[in-house]
């Protein structure tokens, strides 16, 4: 399997033009106040032997704020991945270990997204969306939140909402086939094309509501509650990914429900401790959906000044979840650990259970001009270099009976943000 | 009364609580600090969260933009 790099569509580039005429247009207009562009890239390498992942995220977004009351951004984020997956999930008691064996995978996301956001004195609306393509994936979504202070500005509510209009491609299957029956999507090309006979789109839409409170308590603790729910209805499975289900070797496509809802709540805290000059952070969050699947978060952050243009953040992240009731490493053996788990099947390791541990760091530089401007053009400027190391534990997923290798990854990020 | 009666009534309390609350402006300079701030990088946070998010099968608790897949 191999995927090539996606075109830009002809949307896509349509939409960027449009709001890169509106960022200039917000500048020409209004002799701006303040112009900033934001670029970064994320770098992400899982290694293992035959399995390497890397990806590169690079973006670039303009915000322009004519007026005190109004904001303007535009944006592009592109997804450069490279690497390898495993195309059919074996489990321990498979008799062809081999059929694990990795295909490529090559493939360029681009998104193009833009905003406004409108303040009032206590008030805030953002309207936003974005459209993005890849060579087997599309997707539409919009997006909105209000925001508004209470109680002298200690305490902050906000109601967010996005939709998302995606497709994605799949093989064609006649209606009356039995899952066990269908076979996996072969690679990507020709997806999306009208005149393409084995290729077919199946849509994707997903509902996400949030409702956050931030509380300032004293001049320094301050608390965040957020609740998200998220309703997912259409392809939720890889289409390139087949699960053994006999003994024998016979083997189908990935098999999840259509339907998926999913509900967080995360509670976090920020404590200033001025001897230290810095800050520390807490976060925990509960999850749990419909697959039955549950999870808990516990993140600390400690984030301390060096010198008054200079700060760091050293961050660590605990994460454990169950997996979902229709998981198993084994769908050819019996239960409870191996066997069959009903009408779906699944290779998916995201759903089996499993905990991670992240450790990372940031130094973030920033200078803010005073009277003449920084370099003769910049009103502010703030560069941030990071590096997260993850590490998975998988308590049931294997490879064929094989614990996987790519069991840790690589997080770095590099960002520049210039105010004109 | 059910445990979810009992978190709709311990929140109300909390948030009723949170009006008797006051901090003063001139107390506020802290509290705006970038390092006192929840989402102080949101692009640095998004990016992150979508890589990590894309190898969970968890999602929420930090903000919903909407744009879908980049599943790699």
């Amino acid at each position: 399997m191999r995927r090539s790099p996606a075109k830009p569509s002809a949307r896509l580039v349509r939409l960027a033009l449009l709001v890169a005429l509106m960022s200039f247009w917000g500048i020409r207009a209004s002799y701006a106040q303040a112009v900033e562009l934001d670029t970064r890239v994320l770098f992400f390498h899982e290694p293992a032997k035959g399995s390497t992942m890397t990806v590169y995220t690079p973006s670039a977004d303009l915000t322009v704020r004519p007026w005190d009351f109004l904001s303007v951004s535009a944006g592009w984020e592109a997804d450069i991945v490279s690497g390898a997956s495993e195309r059919v999930k074996a489990g321990p008691l498979a008799r062809n270990p081999d059929i694990t064996s990795g295909a490529s995978v090559k493939d360029t996301r681009h998104m193009a997204r833009g905003s406004f956001t409108v303040k009032r004195e206590v008030t805030q609306l953002t309207i936003g969306g974005s459209d993005s393509v890849e060579n087997d994936y599309k997707s539409r979504s919009f997006n909105a939140a209000a925001k508004t202070d209470l109680f002298q500005h200690d305490t902050e509510l906000e109601l967010a909402y996005a939709r998302n209009w995606d497709t994605i491609c799949d093989a064609v299957h006649t209606a009356n086939t039995d899952p066990t029956l269908r076979q996996p999507l072969d690679d990507s090309s020709r997806c999306f094309d009208p005149s393409a006979a084995n290729r077919a789109e199946r849509p994707i839409r997903t509902d996400a509501f949030q409702l956050s409170w931030s509380q300032a308590w004293t001049p320094e603790l301050v608390t965040q509650a957020v609740l998200t729910g998220q309703l997912q209805n259409g392809l939720l499975s890889d289409p390139y990914r087949a699960v053994v289900l006999t003994a024998a070797g016979q083997f189908a496509q990935e098999h999840h429900p259509d339907n998926r809802a999913r509900e967080a709540l995360a509670l976090r805290a920020a404590y200033y401790l001025r001897s230290l000059k810095g800050a520390v952070r807490v976060g925990v969050r509960g999850y749990r959906d419909t697959w039955n699947l549950w999870s808990g978060t516990v993140e600390l952050e400690g984030e301390k000044y060096l010198l008054p243009w200079l700060r760091l953040r050293a961050s660590g992240r605990y994460y454990n979840q169950t997996g979902a009731m229709f998981w198993s490493d084994d769908y050819t053996g019996g239960e409870p650990v191996h066997g069959p788990r009903g009408q779906y099947w699944s290779g998916d390791r995201e759903l089996s259970p499993f905990s991670s541990f992240l450790v990372g760091g940031r130094a973030l530089a920033s200078w803010t001009a005073d009277e003449r401007r920084i370099a003769g053009i910049f009103q502010a400027l703030q560069a941030a270099v990071g590096l997260d190391v993850l590490f998975y534990a998988y308590r049931d997923f294997t490879l064929a009976g094989r614990a996987p290798e790519d069991t840790r990854a690589y997080i770095g990020t590099l960002s520049l943000t210039a105010l004109f | 009364m059910s445990i979810f009666e009992t978190a709709m009534l311990a929140t109300v309390s909390v948030f009723v609580g949170a009006g008797c609350v006051t901090v003063r402006p001139e107390q506020r300079a802290v509290l705006a600090d970038p390092i006192m701030q929840f989402q102080g990088d949101a692009r640095e946070a998004a990016q992150r969260q979508h890589v990590i998010e894309n190898r969970e099968g968890s999602f929420g608790g930090s903000s919903v933009k909407g744009g879908g897949c980049g599943c790699n």
